[in-house]
């Protein structure tokens, strides 16, 4: 009889407290030590309440009701306590700051197996594996605070692993973390992958790091069932075209082949990463040439299928800013963070942003970004006369002079929120522009129905969902007839999903005349919807220019960035050389019959 | 308080120290930061002590100097915890500085700050009530308030020193060790403190955050305390919100890791009651005992 697989589970559903229905709804599967397995599913299809069951979170800490059953090791987990299970599965959550107890590196890989009760000699034994794994033992007296988040999360993974259980349980590890971070944690991973010592169960939405060390596929549909198990490359590359109808996003070069195969040009199989979208192209003994800047297709890596842009906003937009003419301008801009004493954050910065411009400010952590953004629209002082924005200097001139030229969307919307209904956030910028109550309620009715929350505005702003919460916040940057929108990490923690909603509807709001910044370090979303690129490093800004100069020039890379998916396909391209400037997914040719 | 031999039976063998560990077990003990922090600095004692004995000896000398009166005594207690501090723990050049320059000016100053408050009238039997220092109006500051006013300030400053012997020698999970191995408090009350400190700076980054964030949304135009209590609830919601979030997660996270699951957890890092806490404890008192009779009452 062969030995019992480490995780069994048998028409699991799970239906969280307060809940109608249950999500993920009877799925069963089985996972032997070895296997690295990827769950995928639209947001909302229950995947992270998944993970939570394979430890026994669900049903033991978590208010929720688990039918069927899952066995871990041959243990039912609805009949063992966390403690017990815990021998068996470890987790990695997404936010590394939430998983930090200790004040030391070491003691913080130690905790679980103290807790455990293994005997002290072996913690240490264990801790110090774990850690030089991980490339953090000669960091272990350090205070964890001390670490980058790439650095936080592999501390995570260190701890995960000194618990000596053979699965290990990684909820989109890699969300709340920037290219580098992300890059060294998936080093980690396929190190772990190759040992094959572990079950590794991965949920993630950043296929283009995960698709080379996974083994298998299982797919939830929106409604929490199972509906794909099977193993991963022929998964992504047969039912691909059924992957993007479920609302699972697949690598970019897997999304780029299924664009030119629209296109007329078919790569089989599938390519997966950018080496193999290369190699494929490279196969190919001709190809169309890429479309012009100036070709009014438009398609992203997160909504592929092309459409026809409305044409460019042109003439004025309000009273306050013409298209074209410099909205904001920075000379020798110089931030201090924490005081005339604290560290220069931003330095020297020389920064024209023309009206109508959709600016991506990019860099690694502690680049800058964020600073740089909260001078110009007067979040932070800058020192006098070096911000000028529409003709005040926006940390000095009143909240209402400020709030009629400049929006800003801090990363978290409820930070914003100051009112008990939906209504009267949005009212409160106008009262403060002097508005009357009379003269504010078919402002407020307008800006309601334009953002779709018409039906919740009596709600209260916490009650709503996470993409009603974006889009109110928007509202609220916008509703004093703002001409310019700064918005810090938008997509930040986000699922794809939601990423593709809010910067669709910033490019609407572009399209309109409004003027758009954004802190990111998603460079595929910069490829596809930046009109500009502002690169930062170490608090200077390296250089500013149209994306597509840009990604084809050497600062991106200058800055300690990679290149987005697509550019690392095509720059290696040796036959079609027209191809080396395609960035965005725009720039692909489209089939004769033309873009719906 | 339980001797070191019941200490022993939380963890059952304690082969942690770097004496009888070999190969590269050896060389981790060896580099853990708490063992360094005994073993590194043995000629300074207070670090090789206990932590709750370092809290038991001064907390009754705290309680003396509480209900003491006059000058003498705090005094005498301020030069003797200075005095601990200054052989027992390692201090920095700027704590020495703080402490000698920066201990006297305080207590003259808060010998105003104190002064002020005292009703003239509670002091007219004293010797210096005579003698005025400031005259505002009809309104007197006399020596004597002042040296009233000094003495309180006096008392702080001696339990504030008195407190700094244990506080600046021991860390906050050595305390939580001491507490859970010697005093038998749960490890899950000690380590879920210890784990809600680390909330702290995250709290105040996240309030300065949403402080910015209304900022900009225009609520600052009141100005005066009513404006001010109406921006601090404004402040509560997100900062709520966010915490509950915060600790729901941490806690998530704890119970992953099998916090809680056994009655007791392993200890790498023993704290035992040693012959030396002990007699540390009996010194202090001692000496604390003399101080208060010679200068009790002057």
């Amino acid at each position: 009889m062969p030995p019992a697989p480490l995780l069994d589970l048998d028409h699991v559903s799970i239906r969280h407290e307060g809940a109608d229905v249950a999500t993920p709804v009877d799925v069963s599967f089985q996972v032997a030590r070895g296997e690295v397995v990827l769950i995928l599913g639209p947001s909302g299809c229950g995947k992270s309440t998944l993970t939570l069951a394979l430890d026994g979170l669900v049903p033991h800490a978590v208010p929720a009701a688990l039918e069927g059953t899952v066995r871990v090791a041959g243990l039912d987990t609805s009949e063992h306590p966390v403690g017990v299970l815990s021998e068996h599965v470890a987790m990695v959550f997404q936010d590394p700051d939430a998983q930090i107890v200790t004040g030391t590196v070491l003691d913080e890989v130690c905790f679980a197996p103290e807790n455990q009760l293994v005997e002290a000699s072996e913690v240490l034994e264990r801790a110090e594996r774990a850690l030089k794994l991980v490339g953090l033992w000669d960091r272990r007296a350090e205070n964890p605070d001390t670490l980058s988040g790439g650095g936080r999360q592999r501390l995570a993974i260190a701890c995960a692993l000194a618990m000596a259980a053979p699965v290990l349980v990684l909820d989109e590890p890699t969300a709340n973390l920037d290219p580098a971070g992300i890059d060294e944690v998936y080093a980690v991973l396929r190190e772990l992958a190759s040992e094959r010592d572990h079950a590794v169960v991965l949920v993630e939405h950043n296929l283009d790091a995960a698709v080379d060390l996974v083994d298998r596929v299982i797919v939830l549909d929106a409604s929490g069932r199972l509906v794909i198990d099977g193993p991963a490359r022929e998964v992504l590359r047969e039912r691909a075209d059924e992957l993007v109808a479920l609302g699972v996003w697949l690598p970019v070069s897997t999304l780029a082949a299924m664009r030119l195969r629209d296109a007329g040009i078919v790569l089989d199989p599938l390519p997966l990463t950018p080496a193999e979208l290369a190699e494929a192209l490279d196969a190919q003994p001709s190809l169309p040439a890429p479309l012009s800047e100036s070709s009014p297709v438009r398609s992203t890596a997160l909504s592929p299928r092309p459409t026809l842009s409305i044409g460019p906003a042109t003439g004025s937009t309000g009273a306050i800013a013409v298209i074209g003419e410099t909205a904001i301008r920075a000379r020798d801009l110089s931030v201090r963070r924490g005081g005339r004493r604290g560290p220069i954050v931003v330095e020297g910065v020389d920064l024209d942003v023309a009206a109508g411009d959709f600016l991506a400010i990019v860099g690694t952590n502690g680049a800058g970004k964020t600073s740089l953004l909260q001078a110009l629209a007067g979040v932070i002082p800058a020192p006098r006369d070096t911000v000028d924005v529409l003709g005040v200097d926006p940390a000095r001139c009143a909240a209402r002079e400020r709030a009629r030229r400049i929006g800003f969307v801090f990363q978290n919307p409820e930070h914003q929120f100051i009112a008990p209904t939906v209504a009267e956030e949005l009212a409160q910028g106008l009262h403060l522009q002097g508005v009357s109550e009379a003269d504010a309620v078919p402002q407020v009715e307008a800006m309601l129905a334009r953002f779709g929350l018409e039906a919740l505005r009596d709600q209260h702003p916490f009650l709503l969902s996470g993409g009603q919460k974006r889009r109110l916040s928007v509202g609220t940057a916008l509703i004093a007839g703002a001409p310019v929108l700064a918005l810090d990490e938008p997509t930040f923690g986000q699922d794809r999903a939601r990423a593709s909603e809010l910067l669709d509807m910033l490019r609407g709001l572009n399209d309109d005349g409004t003027t758009v910044l954004v802190v990111t370090h998603d460079l595929q979303l910069v490829a596809d919807y930046a009109s500009h690129i502002a690169v930062m490093d170490s608090g200077r800004l390296l250089g500013v220019g149209p994306t597509v100069e840009v990604l084809a020039g050497p600062l991106v890379e200058q800055a300690g960035l990679r290149h987005p998916p697509l550019a690392r396909a095509t720059r290696g391209l040796a036959r079609h050389a027209d191809w080396h400037s395609i960035t965005r997914m725009s720039q692909l040719p489209v089939s004769s019959k033309g873009a719906s | 308080m339980s001797a070191a031999g019941e200490g022993g039976a939380v963890t059952p063998e304690v082969s942690a120290t770097p004496a009888d560990g070999s190969g590269a077990h050896a060389a981790s003990a060896a580099l853990d930061p708490f063992a360094e922090h005994r073993t590194q600095r043995p000629s300074r004692f207070l670090y090789a002590l206990n932590p709750l004995a370092k809290l038991a000896a001064p907390v009754p000398v705290m309680v003396i100097v509480m209900f003491s009166r006059g000058i003498a005594l705090p005094l005498a207690f301020i030069v003797f915890a200075a005095a601990v501090l200054l052989i027992g723990a390692r201090l920095s050049g700027r704590a020495i500085a703080a402490l000698l320059l920066g201990i006297p000016i305080a207590a003259l100053v808060l010998g105003v700050t104190f002064g002020v408050w005292i009703d003239p009238s509670s002091v007219a039997g004293h010797p210096a009530a005579s003698v005025t220092l400031i005259s505002i109006g009809d309104w007197d500051f006399t020596l004597a308030a002042y040296l009233v006013g000094f003495a309180t300030g006096l008392r702080i400053l001696a339990i504030l020193l008195l407190s700094l012997i244990a506080g600046v020698t021991s860390t906050g999970t050595e305390f939580v060790r001491s507490m859970v191995q010697n005093l038998r408090v749960p490890y899950r009350l000690g380590y879920t403190a210890l784990a809600a400190l680390r909330f702290v700076p995250r709290f105040g980054h996240e309030l300065e955050i949403i402080r910015a964030a209304h900022r900009v949304r225009g609520t600052d135009v009141g100005r005066g305390p009513v404006a001010a209590v109406r921006r601090a609830v404004g402040y509560i919601v997100p900062l709520l919100a966010s915490a509950i979030r915060h600790a729901e997660r941490v806690a998530l996270a704890m119970d992953a890791r099998a916090f809680g699951a056994h009655r007791t957890r392993t200890e790498r890092h023993f704290s035992p009651w040693r012959v030396r806490d002990t007699v540390f404890v009996a010194c202090f008192l001692a000496v604390s005992i003399v101080i208060a009779v010679l200068t009790w009452g002057r």
